[in-house]
């Protein structure tokens, strides 16, 4: 379209603005506040060079929660994707309520993290909460503590989030079921294919860029996730309950903590964790879809 | 065994799957509900029972304390506005993308795609002090989160305008052009028109994201101006052992999001997917 020399930024200005101010803007302050010595809302910031990072580097619960993202992304990739996938080679043929297994299946994704955490906060009681009285019903004497087991907490958080998200990646799959041709599963019925090899042969197989983007998904989220551990894993010891996102947070602003600089640097490296785990996820997935098409 | 008997097995063992998987995904929402409605007495005794006389003490309790009225209002508030500017200036700079020429147009919308790769709470310490009192001081006030939440969502509605825009044939912008339109009249009466499911598509994706934001409301927003989110959080804090009044208060803030899903289902989940495939 032809257009006056001005008019795209006149377009863009207001975008371009605002994402300017409040996201680009603060990344940049991000890599120049990690730069300072800043233990304290009250105290004057400092500069101290890569002082932070070196910090960093020997701080053992940074390592913990490295390892939590990393955990959380081989649980997901290990446990979440293939219960979602099964369930919907399950759902892939017509069957009596389809569409209600879907919508509840689904409904997590709609509800706020906060509700969620408070609702499994009682399932995972310990004492009388939901689970342990529902294992009781077949072993009387079963007492465990759940969230509060520093080993296993992240676990059972785990677990709340694949209730979460299960749904949404359900849908991904039942969308990649339904492009495949029918025609090829005719042809296989003809040939006498049961439906377990039709499955094998068939599904799965055009089915992997549908896994490729599931697994990008949940390793970006993963590594960028926050809220249901916040909410959920608190009352563990710090090594057993932090993400690199939700100890960022808590450098700078739980309690009076206030450590601006090593909290920056914290997120910093969060940024650089992500971005270096994403870009080459993305490129390669970008590449692939442009050959697709 | 026979085959006949095998396939029976499998029919039935199919069925006995999805069964359970229906049971994990709804009984704890349903349990929510049937919780909320019990006295505390019989929550703690009888928490599977499915028949009771029911008492509505725990709903009364939470809907005249007043709290959840005030933060669906802010949530409400906080979306509206966010969404309304999201899209809109995102629609205008799609357009751009998708229609103009100009010198550093990929370098830019790089720029833009860098956004959705960016976990958040990196930006939380500086957007602290940026919106805290010694700079735009609106900090603890609702005003503070639209600033974020415009921000974050541009990336994403960007790039599902863009594509939508540069759907449309080129013939048509350049033939209204002729006609005499302004730029400005191409995007608003030729442009526009064409995208709306994908409008549709970024407002749900974006309005559900910033209903249900939690991180950015923690950080900057009062306890007294709390979002819905914020709001069940702070109660669950107060009232941790009282298991039906939180089950009511969970109710009475997912309950009327629930119906809206369940009748707009086919929207939302196409909503919520698109925004997250393009990512």
């Amino acid at each position: 379209m032809k257009h006056g020399r001005f008019t795209p930024f006149l377009f863009l200005l207001p975008a371009l603005a605002i994402y300017a101010i409040f996201v680009l803007l603060p990344i940049g302050e991000s890599f120049r506040l990690s730069l300072f010595h800043w233990s304290s809302p009250l105290a004057e910031p400092r500069f101290c060079g890569l002082a932070n990072f070196t910090d960093l580097m020997q701080d053992r619960v940074f390592w913990w929660a490295l390892y939590h993202n990393a955990l959380l992304i081989g649980l997901s990739l290990a446990i979440q994707l293939p219960v979602a996938c099964g369930l919907a080679l399950l759902l892939s043929r017509p069957i009596c309520g389809r569409g209600l297994l879907r919508t509840a299946l689904f409904a997590p994704m709609v509800m706020p993290t906060a509700a969620i955490a408070a609702l499994w906060l009682f399932i995972y009681q310990p004492g009388d909460g939901l689970l342990t009285q529902l294992i009781r019903i077949v072993r009387p004497d079963f007492d465990y503590g759940w969230l509060g087991v520093p080993s296993h907490a992240m676990f059972w958080v785990f677990l709340t989030i694949c209730w979460r998200y299960t749904g949404f990646h359900l849908v991904l799959f039942l969308a990649g079921i339904s492009a495949i041709p029918t025609q090829l599963y005719e042809a296989a019925r003809i040939d006498g294919a049961g439906e377990w090899s039709q499955a094998r042969h068939i599904t799965l197989p055009l089915l992997k860029p549908t896994l490729a983007v599931a697994a990008t998904l949940s390793i970006i989220g993963s590594l960028k996730y926050f809220d249901l551990v916040y909410l959920m894993a608190a009352g563990v010891p710090e090594e057993s309950r932090e993400l690199l996102a939700t100890y960022v947070y808590r450098l700078a602003f739980e309690g009076f903590s206030g450590r601006f600089g090593y909290g920056s640097a914290a997120a910093v490296s969060l940024l650089l964790v992500a971005l270096g785990v994403v870009i080459p996820l993305q490129t390669r997935r970008r590449v692939a879809t442009e050959e697709d098409a | 065994m026979s085959q006949p008997a095998a396939s029976r097995l499998a029919w039935l063992s199919r069925r006995l799957v999805l069964l359970l998987a229906f049971l994990v995904a709804a009984y704890p929402l349903i349990w929510m509900v049937l919780t909320a409605c019990r006295t505390e007495q019989d929550a703690r005794r009888h928490p599977f029972a499915l028949l009771f006389t029911p008492t509505m003490a725990s709903f009364r309790t939470v809907l005249s304390s007043g709290l959840f009225g005030k933060a669906y209002l802010n949530s409400a508030l906080v979306a509206l506005a966010g969404v309304a500017l999201a899209v809109t200036f995102a629609a205008f700079a799609a357009f751009a993308f998708a229609h103009c020429r100009f010198r550093g147009r990929q370098l830019l919308f790089l720029l833009f795609l860098l956004g959705m790769m960016v976990p958040v709470h990196v930006t939380l310490i500086p957007l602290n002090r940026l919106l805290g009192p010694e700079i735009l001081g609106l900090k603890g006030t609702l005003w503070a989160l639209i600033g974020p939440y415009v921000g974050f969502a541009l990336p994403i509605s960007i790039l599902i305008l863009r594509g939508a825009f540069e759907a449309v044939p080129k013939e048509l912008m350049e033939a209204a052009r002729m006609d005499g339109c302004t730029a400005w009249g191409v995007f608003r009466h030729v442009g526009l028109p064409l995208v709306r499911p994908a409008l549709a598509t970024v407002t749900i994706f974006n309005l559900l994201t910033m209903w249900n934001e939690f991180a950015f409301a923690l950080v900057l927003v009062d306890g007294k101006n709390a979002t819905l989110p914020l709001a069940i959080s702070q109660f669950q804090g107060e009232n941790a052992t009282d298991i039906t009044l939180i089950c009511a208060a969970l109710a009475v803030s997912v309950l009327p999001l629930l119906a809206v899903y369940f009748v707009a289902q086919k929207h939302i989940i196409r909503g919520l997917t698109a925004g997250a495939l393009k990512q």
